[in-house]
């Protein structure tokens, strides 16, 4: 009984598994997933500023792809994960200094109401340009 | 309404040495207003002498009794059998996680008496470190040294019970992680007056391994508020670093 | 010279304060137990740290040892005691028919009390029955059992003692001539079952002593007597109060943590495995302990559970059995030489029933080493897991 033993644990699984979760677990994992999101939308946007390094024509054409509906959505989702994840940033840095921490759970609610308007103003704004 | 029987299910969580895990099922008849430890000490007395769970004081004084019930920790020794089923229902009982398995239901929380006793938590503190009335996490800026007749000391609200590190998100995924409860004894002593505890909590394995998920003060039966302490000693830290940072000017 | 090595089954609060004490006069220990540290009696106590008033008038002997008892362990396990102190109160007219018999009582036994007018006792309990004829102050206290226990586990542990949880005992190894020499054991949590052999095997299973003398072909005198205990979900005082009056049901509200705790009843019963909480014990302990704390009405019950006492057996019933103890050397007694059993005691007397027994178990081997554990302060309880 005395030597280390495996923990009991899914490990980075259960990050993202909601079940039981409370709502401050489910701000965590919504947390996470929009990180990863937006972590693998960084090398994307860096794979594109790339074109710009081939010249104009590549890059027009890449930007005529871009306009397909499906890499809208993309798009749109990245700005719902970047308000969220903002947002929810400043959150946790009031509440990490102790600023009220004891409405966390309506902070939250906030930062998903938040999320919501701005998302719905961009989703409205993008499909009025195209 | 005191004859109310259900009939129940449990399906148990079950793991010897080596061996691969496994579920048994139980149907037991059941009062609803048992706690769940009750069943599974039945299922010991009556079906299984081979089950291994840990109790004692089956009042939530001792934090011995925790595991995961349906999926969320429960100090199952005052979870009643009616807030987690209905009749014909089941009951899913796993042990708890982010804790190495002892056998079936019981395990090593090793790790837990380890972080509480690096950050020198106090077992029985004075009344005015965490006021009984109220919601009693109110920071110890003046604590009272205790009286001469002790009447004034009171067992700490932590029963070590290890849910909270069990619901932590991020204990999983960093085994040397100091835990809610252990932090949440740290901020109890206040960095102000144990100037030694900054250095323990003030790193990666510390109050800063937080991420805010908040699921500890949702489990902790014991009114510790181990999320919004953490908090509070993360107040405390930068405070402390800035006055330090001061001082040397 | 080698260590005799003995074995002793439960760890309890006996099984536990004998491991540490065997281990501190020269014996190598093995503890032997079927689930985690204190799971039987031990853990579901009241948490009362006796100040021996209760026992007074009826019990002296009982109350002398709780009234040292409960010094000693203030001083030795102070992180798993709450010393809040104790308030002992009269609230019916035939409550104050014992009030002189409990002031001799307390002063035969050196317990300290003192008078508290209704209203002095109000201020410092703004929750007690404000009809309230009469109150003494006394020094109780409230423990944590698991970390009383594991107090004594721990510093066991640091003299040597070695522990085997989760490890039922399913029979005990006799030699030639029909002496216990050691146990058969069965470890639950890694499904093996091995032999341990040693010069002597002490039972400290508390209400299960007598299955483990069947083992042996012997009897003991043992009434299991189970009680019911309520805890409701609000701290309502800051001091144990207890009905002044002869020990009956539900007559100690005790606060612990955020929690009031009242019990307890009293009946026998056969097998004490499994008792399960019966209900109208529930509703005795709402109705005893509100005549006391009339809030108690008020709150919610958080928890209810049984716990067996092990008490030391006769034709008499539950409470007029004294709560002092008794340990047997099986070998004066049957003539079977290697077991020794202790019945009987209580909580706060943990550490001199371990004191006696460890005594018998000296004698048998001709040691002469004096008991210490009353002068060191135990580890902490933490130290168990470390």
């Amino acid at each position: 009984m005395n030597e280390p033993k495996k923990l009991h644990s899914r490990g980075v699984l259960d990050w993202f598994d909601p079940r039981g979760r409370q709502v401050g677990g489910w701000g965590f994992i919504i947390n996470r997933i929009s990180a990863i999101g937006l972590t693998i939308y960084l090398y994307l946007h860096l794979v594109m500023l790339g074109k710009l390094a081939q010249g104009p024509e590549a890059f027009d054409a890449f930007i005529a792809t871009a306009k397909q509906p499906l890499i809208l959505f993309g798009e749109l989702l990245v700005i719902i994960a970047g308000l969220y994840h903002g947002l929810n940033g400043i959150r946790i840095a009031l509440t990490s200094f102790g600023v009220a921490v004891r409405y966390q759970r309506a902070l939250l609610i906030a930062v998903v109401l938040l999320t919501a308007a701005g998302s719905l103003f961009f989703a409205i704004r993008m499909l009025s340009i195209h | 309404m005191s004859d109310e029987k259900w009939t129940v299910t449990f399906i148990v969580f079950r793991k010897k040495d080596e061996q691969p895990v496994r579920y048994d099922t139980f149907t037991l008849e059941v009062s609803p207003n048992e706690y769940v430890l009750d069943a599974v000490e039945r299922i010991w007395a009556f079906h299984d002498r081979s089950l291994v769970f840990a109790h004692a004081c089956h009042h939530s004084t001792c934090g011995a009794c925790g595991m995961r019930v349906n999926g969320v920790e429960r100090l199952t020794c005052i979870t009643p059998i009616r807030e987690v089923t209905r009749n014909g229902g089941t009951v899913r009982v796993e042990p708890l996680r982010n804790f190495p398995v002892v056998s079936d239901l019981a395990v090593d929380m090793s790790r837990l008496y380890q972080a509480m006793d690096v950050v020198h938590a106090q077992a029985v503190h004075p009344l005015d470190a965490a006021p009984l009335e109220g919601d009693g996490i109110r920071p110890p800026r003046q604590v009272p040294q205790p009286e001469e007749e002790g009447e004034f000391l009171r067992l700490a609200d932590c029963i070590e019970c290890g849910l909270c590190v069990s619901a932590c998100p991020v204990a999983g995924t960093d085994p040397a992680y100091l835990g809610p409860a252990a932090l949440a004894g740290a901020q109890l002593q206040s960095i102000a007056r144990n100037p030694d505890l900054l250095s323990v909590v003030d790193c990666a394995e510390g109050v800063w391994r937080c991420h805010s998920a908040y699921e500890c003060t949702a489990v902790c039966p014991s009114n510790v508020q181990p999320g919004w302490r953490i908090m509070d000693l993360r107040r405390q830290v930068v405070a402390q670093r800035i006055k330090a940072l001061l001082g040397q000017r | 010279m080698t260590k005799p090595h003995a074995i002793v089954i439960g760890a309890g609060f006996t099984g536990v304060a004998i491991a540490y004490d065997l281990a501190q006069r020269g014996f190598r220990v093995s503890v032997v137990e079927r689930g985690p540290i204190a799971n039987g009696t031990s853990g579901r106590t009241h948490g009362l740290l006796h100040s021996g008033a209760r026992y007074a008038v009826n019990d002296q002997e009982s109350a002398i040892e709780c009234i040292q008892e409960n010094i000693i362990l203030r001083r030795i396990v102070p992180d798993a005691i709450e010393p809040n102190g104790g308030l002992f109160v009269a609230v019916q007219e035939e409550d104050l028919a014992y009030r002189d018999k409990f002031i001799e009582g307390c002063a035969a036994c050196g317990i300290p009390i003192r008078e508290l007018t209704p209203q002095e006792a109000l201020r410092l309990e703004p929750n007690l029955n404000p009809r309230l004829l009469t109150a003494f102050t006394v020094p109780d206290a409230t423990f944590d059992p698991l970390r009383l226990a594991l107090a004594f586990a721990a510093s066991a542990k640091a003299g040597g003692a070695q522990f085997y949880l989760y490890t039922d005992v399913v029979d005990l190894l006799r030699d030639g001539r029909g002496n216990v020499c050691g146990v058969k054991a069965w470890n639950r949590a890694a499904d093996r079952r091995f032999d341990l052999l040693a010069e002597v095997v002490v039972n400290a299973t508390g209400a299960w002593v007598g299955q483990i003398t069947a083992m042996a072909g012997i009897q003991v005198p043992i009434a299991p007597t189970p009680g019911v205990m309520v805890a409701y979900d609000r701290r309502l005082t800051q001091r144990a109060i207890n009905l002044l009056n002869e020990p009956g049901d539900g007559d100690i509200v005790l606060p612990q943590r955020r929690m009031m705790v009242v019990g307890t009843t009293s009946f026998t019963i056969e097998d004490p495995d499994y008792v399960p909480v019966y209900e109208d014990h529930v509703a005795l302990m709402m109705e005893r302990g509100s005549a006391l704390i009339p809030a108690l009405r008020q709150t919610r019950e958080r928890g209810a559970y049984m716990a067996t006492r092990p008490l030391i057996g006769g034709t008499a019933p539950g409470r007029s059995i004294s709560r002092t103890f008794k340990a047997y050397d099986h070998a004066e007694t049957d003539g079977i030489d290697g077991l020794v059993t202790i019945t009987g005691g209580k909580a706060t007397t943990l550490r001199l029933m371990a004191e006696k027994t460890v005594d018998v178990i000296c004698r048998k081997f001709g040691m002469d080493v004096p008991c210490r554990t009353a002068e060191t302060p135990l580890l902490s309880y933490r130290k168990f897991y470390l």
